[in-house]
């Protein structure tokens, strides 16, 4: 669904690379957390799906079709069929709950018998039923979150990527959220998640891809936040899928199937 | 659906950022008003050129019936002095001068002042017979005016020989240097509406960034996300046109119509209805400036 062949992004040529050569593929229907420190290239990965920015050089794929060969005019087609959530919500203030979800239909042209039918449903997913009328203040942190997720997903987008989404939410209303993308997940949909919070990484047992400074270290299948491996060599020990020392690392290539829900403990 | 979602975003946009819009209503009205004064006073001045001035230079006036000039003893010309006068223009003393020359019956130039002054009130109260025939003449050089002026006025039958040019010519000037400064200050002001309008569409996009976001991110076309920004500057432009439109239509109606025409009854002014000519033109313009502006300022302060 997304794939990374030997990707550079380098913002200012006087300071090191923002991603320094990744391979990296993510398969339809997987759920990815992209952990590392700030400034490890979590969010560059993010822009470089969306089209938000080029890659100096490497190829990005999106749904097979490599994004440096998206005309200008067709990006919003390539945006349409990715859906985001940010950790600060980004709802309309001025809109109520079911205004803000259907203004992501409405923009796209959908018919408004399809945005009364489609956008309940939506919330009822997030679990936010019977809250349609409810303005963004009236809404507790996690709820707002929700809204912003069903905004995301309402147009059925094949991939949600979601930029720290819990940054700014208890642990308890994290792990509300994270049962949401899960759900979301469950329903086909690719997840990918940028995250610094390790007990949702511990709790959830998804694939973990480390950044770095540009730079995949880590790679695994129902990891943990921190790697229980010892890091040697970075980032080229995996490209050496025989040299590696650890059987639940994964080859980026090879789309880490393995990794599925129900086994997380 | 996106059109009623387009028209929404429209009226949200002009109602947040409304003094911001009436300033660019009113000096788009403004600087039209200067582009449409211009254009009238190019109109009346076609207007009072008449059906002649383009066409010849001098005019020998025949004696009618009231004419007191010396060489109308007679009273009015008769058909021989008609003859005699034609004769003496196609004579080569006088045909080397001119080009060519057109006889104006008494209905020729009726028919012509009713065009002329259709305007104005004095129509009705003249007849073909209060007003004079004539030979018209165009001259191969209008400076040998002098020329034509001796040979004719003496003879009989002629009231007058005169040069329309030279009576029109100075007062023409002094209406075209008043619509070049009225250009002038109009092409000050158009600069001044351009930047207040790329201010306030910068405004207006700066205000919406948070939905211009978001829409970006659930895909929405360029059309959907820059459109409501362009028309809001063409709408606040086109009703500053408009308003320039009708101030122009008050003044021919009001101030050329009843009153100009009142005091001048023999001037031929323009008529209200012809200064509806120029509302589409200035519509057209204010919706143009409005839109190039707006345009060029999305594409630097609206990412898509």
């Amino acid at each position: 669904m997304i794939r990374f062949e030997n990707v550079t992004k380098v913002y200012d040529q006087t300071t090191r690379p923002a991603l320094d050569s990744v391979n990296l593929e993510i398969d339809r229907g997987e759920f990815a957390f992209l952990v590392g420190a700030s400034g490890s290239g979590k969010s560059t990965f993010l822009r470089l799906v969306l089209k938000e920015d080029r890659a100096t050089s490497g190829a990005v794929y999106v749904a097979g079709q490599n994004v440096a060969n998206i005309s200008s005019w067709r990006v919003p087609r390539l945006r349409r069929g990715i859906g985001v959530v940010f950790q600060d919500f980004r709802l309309l203030p001025q809109k109520n709950v079911f205004a803000n979800v259907a203004f992501a239909m409405q923009v796209i042209g959908k018919s408004r018998s399809i945005i009364r039918d489609t956008v309940p449903e939506v919330l009822k997913t997030v679990g936010l039923e019977g809250k349609e009328h409810r303005m963004p203040h009236e809404l507790s942190g996690g709820e707002q979150q929700r809204v912003a997720i069903a905004r995301a997903v309402v147009n059925r987008p094949g991939i949600l990527l979601a930029d720290e989404p819990t940054g700014n939410l208890d642990p308890t209303t994290s792990m509300g959220i994270m049962g949401v993308l899960d759900k979301i997940n469950q329903n086909g949909t690719t997840v990918v998640m940028a995250t610094h919070d390790d007990d949702i990484v511990n709790e959830m047992r998804k694939r973990v891809v480390e950044l770095r400074n540009g730079i995949v270290i880590r790679d695994e299948a129902r990891a943990l936040y921190t790697s229980m491996i010892p890091v040697v060599g970075q980032s080229r020990r995996l490209k050496d899928a025989s040299g590696r020392p650890d059987e639940s690392a994964t080859e980026p290539g090879d789309g880490s199937v393995t990794s599925s829900t129900g086994e997380a403990k | 659906m996106r059109l009623a979602f387009i028209l929404s975003e429209i009226g949200s946009g002009l109602k947040r950022n409304l003094s911001m819009v009436v300033s660019v209503i009113l000096v788009t009205f403004v600087s039209l008003t200067f582009v449409g004064a211009a254009g009238m006073l190019q109109l009346q001045i076609n207007q009072m050129k008449g059906y002649w001035y383009d066409k010849v230079q001098v005019a020998i006036f025949l004696c009618g019936d009231g004419s007191t000039a010396a060489g109308c003893a007679t009273g009015s010309a008769t058909p021989e002095q008609q003859d005699n006068l034609r004769t003496l223009l196609e004579s080569p003393a006088v045909a080397q001068y001119i080009n060519d020359f057109q006889f104006e019956s008494q209905d020729d130039a009726y028919k012509h002042f009713k065009e002329q002054f259709s305007n104005s009130p004095i129509v009705d109260s003249v007849t073909p017979d209060q007003l004079p025939a004539s030979f018209r003449i165009n001259m191969k050089d209008p400076e040998k005016y002098q020329i034509i002026s001796e040979t004719f006025s003496s003879q009989p039958g002629v009231e007058t020989v005169i040069d329309q040019r030279q009576v029109l010519e100075r007062l023409f000037s002094v209406m075209n240097a008043a619509s070049l400064v009225a250009v002038i200050i109009a092409g000050v002001m158009i600069v001044c509406a351009i930047l207040l309008i790329a201010t306030t569409i910068r405004l207006s996009a700066f205000s919406r960034r948070r939905e211009t976001g978001i829409m970006r991110l659930v895909g929405a076309s360029k059309t959907v996300i820059q459109l409501p920004f362009i028309l809001e500057g063409v709408i606040a432009a086109v009703i500053g046109a408009a308003l320039a439109s009708g101030t122009l239509w008050a003044v021919a109606h009001f101030f050329l119509g009843e009153y100009m025409s009142k005091q001048y009854p023999d001037t031929a002014f323009i008529s209200p209805a012809q200064t509806l000519i120029l509302a589409p033109a200035l519509l057209a313009l204010g919706a143009t400036l409005a839109g190039i502006s707006s345009l060029l300022t999305l594409r630097r302060y609206l990412r898509v």
